[in-house]
């Protein structure tokens, strides 16, 4: 048996709503949807994956030391050709001897991952950490891209817990057309045949619900959710009514998470205290993942799904990366991968260095001590990322160096500070240079508190380099 | 010991220049300072050259020295390139005194130039970002411009400074370049047009910052012992100092000053056995508003925190206690990278000499310069004294 003992939630800070759509362009075409969850030009399916995945485990009291099993489910890796499971281990501090599996190829790979995980625990025991993030886009005319909404989930898995995984069941058969991207495409689409789209969603749907030995009658159904009506046609067929549905649906308030849509429902649903819950995936392929949940208690759960900011269509076009025109030419800053990755215990973890012996801290913990000129080099210290703003700007437009014109033509004037990050004993700080992130630059001001995350930096020969930056406590 | 003098210094004007090369613009300079000297100098009487260049667009990279020199005529005269970003050229000011005094040479031309506006916007931002901390500094955003802006806002919160008080740098500044002919901005501005201006890196507006130019300035240090043949009046280099620092403000103990300024500006006067209030004039390295305030304080002419109250009273403007940057400094200047350092010694010379024609300060006897490379990661500081006063 494996049971959730704790689960994560995020969305990104940005919203657009049905209204903004419908004034660019005379029509909404994603129906049931109100507004929706944007990614914000510095995230993608690895950086929510990261906020969900932290959530969780902070919510667990646990950390990632503590987890042997990662699944890391997404329908939009940024890269298709290299496990993002390396980094993002890395980025939650796992042990590098953790297993590390990659669930993609539709919009079922999250509960993919979710099965995988339930197959670790049952095999082996131990500790599963299973994140589901997406980030879908279409073409900008299509329904697809009008119901397309970012987030991401997160549960952690054991042998024993509140919330019992009682039972689950699969169907596939083949529908191809309903919803894919060919290889190099960055827009995923569909052919529109509306009857056999529905047909494709509610037959996988309805198989795998039928395929459960127990008959399940849930106070909430995480349903797959492409827009906002699908998941209340299918209700039939998955046995439930729509209040059901209704009751921890993230498509009306985020959009089509993708892989992320059960996954976070599922999150909500256990948030908010429901003792018997239903979750039922559907990828196109076309197939379908069920599982019942059963909750004798309260599962920790940390969500982050609250709306933020709006957006008008104009400024989701350039938050989306739809109408900027890439990099520079002109170069930028040149640190090698090989640089880059010698800094990543700082850049994902904010490992810091003690001297061993005047015990003053460094950030990056190299060269000599300042304080007392020893060279033995530093003890290790993970700093535990929150901190005091000391000097602050805002970078306006055209003032970012060439690496960051990009993602300041999408995004806007950021601000660029020094920020005291606390050490856990003491009163002690180091001080880092870091981006802010999640807030209007003008949100960060001499003395406020401050806390890290882990974000998009910059992308340069191809490879994107992920660090933390801050945001407001 | 023998003293160093300064017999000679010139400039190319500041500004941009597309007919023109890094080369020749470094001949107009280095013709402009043999004829500075009151009685003539000779190419072939130079021993040896340091040349200050960031190298900024990489059209010579390495072996940009001998690049210039040797156009210049300087056949086989050892030549060495000096880097220490924006004060590559007052360090090789430093140099060519540390030449002369070593005694290995008498007759020392130290220079220094940059061509910045031949290339795209993109590909300035990305030179202009090359001597901030790269790893860490420059990856949280920040070009040069809005690492001085964490410094202002420190310096603002910390002493009240306001922004206000910066744009007064800038109104000064301009007043003064507007008497230079070879400064690049050489018009006078407004304090509301220095208020106004769009912003750059908050609190900086694009008057808080020094243009992007192309240049090149020369200076001729030569020893005791040959000084007569070149002048009557000769100008001692009564101070150097120097100091140096972490490249990344964040690694700093101070963020609301320059320590290696500081330093710099210490070893300057225990070497002169001056104090600031014996200044006539100051050259300081107004790469940003901010950066003329912290060097009111660093230089020690006024205590900690007060540099916002000592540019409103107009102690530094050109009819005041203490001139600073009657050229025009950085802001209205100029700012050809590697030229830099060694254009403040052309003005120390020319007002000194009394050669500064609408912006001559009354009867100077002693003038400072203070070039910082970077945001502080290197300064130098130099003093020069006339041994007999000039009436202008």
């Amino acid at each position: 048996m494996t049971a959730i003992t704790a689960a994560g939630a995020y969305a990104p800070r940005f919203r657009i709503s049905a209204e903004a759509f419908e004034e660019a362009w005379g029509q909404f075409q994603a129906a049931g949807v109100s507004e929706k969850a944007v990614p914000a030009a510095d995230e993608d399916a690895l950086t929510m994956g990261y906020e969900a995945a932290s959530r969780a485990l902070e919510a667990a009291d646990l950390d990632g030391e503590d987890v042997s099993w990662l699944g890391f489910g997404t329908a939009t890796p940024p890269l298709e050709n290299e496990d993002l499971t390396a980094r993002l281990g890395a980025m939650l501090a796992l042990p590098n001897g953790a297993t590390r599996q990659l669930f993609t190829g539709s919009t079922r790979a999250g509960t993919r991952a979710l099965w995988a995980g339930m197959d670790a625990i049952e095999a082996d025991g131990g500790l599963a950490l299973v994140v589901a993030a997406d980030a879908p886009r279409g073409k900008p005319d299509d329904a697809i891209d009008h119901a397309a909404g970012a987030g991401a989930a997160a549960f952690v898995l054991e042998r024993d817990g509140p919330a019992r995984i009682v039972d689950r069941a699969e169907y596939a058969t083949p529908y191809p057309g309903t919803r894919f991207r060919n290889a190099g495409d960055r827009e995923t689409e569909g052919l529109g045949i509306t009857q056999y789209d529905r047909r494709a969603f509610t037959e996988t749907i309805g198989g795998a619900v039928a395929g459960l030995e127990i008959d399940p009658a849930p106070e909430a159904a995480a349903v797959q959710a492409p827009d906002g009506k699908l998941p209340y046609r299918a209700a039939g067929t998955a046995g439930v009514g729509t209040d059901e549905i209704r009751a921890c649906a993230t498509v009306h308030d985020l959009g089509n998470l993708g892989a992320a849509s059960v996954p976070v429902s599922l999150a909500r649903a256990i948030a908010a205290g429901h003792d018997s819950i239903l979750g039922v995936s559907h990828g196109s392929g076309a197939g379908a993942d069920a599982i019942v949940v059963e909750s004798a208690g309260d599962v920790p759960a940390n969500t982050a799904l609250k709306d933020g900011d709006a957006l008008t269509y104009a400024e989701y076009l350039r938050q989306r990366g739809v109408v900027t025109s890439g990099p520079p030419s002109g170069g930028g800053a040149y640190v090698s991968v090989p640089s880059w990755r010698r800094s990543l215990p700082q850049r994902y973890r904010l490992e810091a260095g003690r001297c061993p012996d005047c015990g003053a801290f460094a950030f990056p913990p190299e060269g000599i001590c300042d304080d007392c000129g020893a060279r033995e080099g530093y003890e290790p210290i993970d700093l535990p990322g929150e901190g005091t703003i000391e000097a602050v700007t805002t970078i306006s437009q055209g003032g970012a160096p060439p690496e960051f014109a990009e993602q300041q033509a999408k995004s806007g004037d950021y601000a660029a500070a020094i920020v005291a990050l606390d050490v856990d004993a003491g009163d002690e700080t180091v001080s880092v240079p870091v981006m802010g992130t999640d807030a209007a630059p003008a949100a960060f001001s001499v003395g406020d508190r401050v806390e890290t995350t882990t974000r998009r930096i910059y992308t340069q020969e191809g490879v994107t380099r992920y660090g933390f930056k801050i945001r407001p406590s | 010991m023998t003293d160093a003098f300064l017999v000679g210094a010139g400039q190319s004007g500041y500004g941009a220049f597309p007919e023109e090369s890094y080369r020749s613009l470094f001949r107009t300079a280095f013709d402009a300072t043999t004829e500075s000297v009151p009685k003539g100098l000779m190419a072939s009487e130079i021993d040896e050259a340091f040349v200050g260049t960031l190298g900024v667009g990489g059209r010579q990279l390495g072996l940009s020295g001998p690049a210039v020199t040797e156009h210049v005529g300087l056949d086989g005269v050892p030549c060495t390139r000096v880097e220490n970003a924006c004060a590559a050229s007052g360090f090789a000011v430093r140099q060519a005194v540390q030449a002369v005094k070593s005694g290995m040479a008498d007759v020392v031309l130290a220079g220094g130039f940059e061509v910045m506006s031949d290339m795209s916007s993109d590909a300035t931002k990305y030179w202009l970002g090359v001597s901030g901390e790269t790893e860490w500094e420059r990856l949280s955003g920040t070009t040069f411009a809005g690492v001085y802006a964490q410094m202002a806002s420190a310096h603002m919160e910390r002493y009240d400074t306001t922004r206000k008080q910066l744009s007064r740098v800038a109104v000064k500044n301009h007043a003064n370049g507007a008497k230079n002919p070879h400064a690049q901005l050489g018009f006078e501005c407004s304090l509301d047009e220095a208020q106004s201006a769009p912003t750059v890196a908050e609190p900086l507006n694009l008057y808080h910052c020094c243009p992007t130019s192309d240049g090149a300035a020369c200076a001729l240090i030569v020893s005791e012992d040959v000084v007569d043949e070149y002048t009557d009046d000769p100008i001692r280099v009564a101070g150097v100092g120097a100091g140096s620092d972490s490249v990344g403000l964040f690694q700093r103990d101070s963020y609301v000053g320059v320590p290696a300024s500081e330093r710099a500006a210490e070893a300057a006067y225990d070497m002169a056995g001056l104090t600031p209030e014996d200044l006539d004039f100051a050259e300081v390295h107004d790469c940003f508003a901010i950066a003329e305030l912290l060097a009111y304080e660093d230089l020690h002419f006024c205590e900690k925190g007060e540099a916002g109250a000592l540019v409103e009273s107009g102690a530094t403007a050109l009819d005041g206690d203490l001139p600073v940057n009657t050229s025009g400094g950085l802001k209205s200047k100029g700012h050809p990278i590697g030229a830099t350092g060694a254009g403040q010694v052309v003005e120390a010379f020319k007002q000194l000499s009394g050669e500064a024609g609408e912006r001559q300060v009354e009867n100077p006897v002693r003038g400072l310069t203070h070039n910082v490379g970077g945001s502080g990661g290197a300064a130098v500081v130099h003093i020069f004294e006339k041994e007999t006063a000039v009436s202008a």
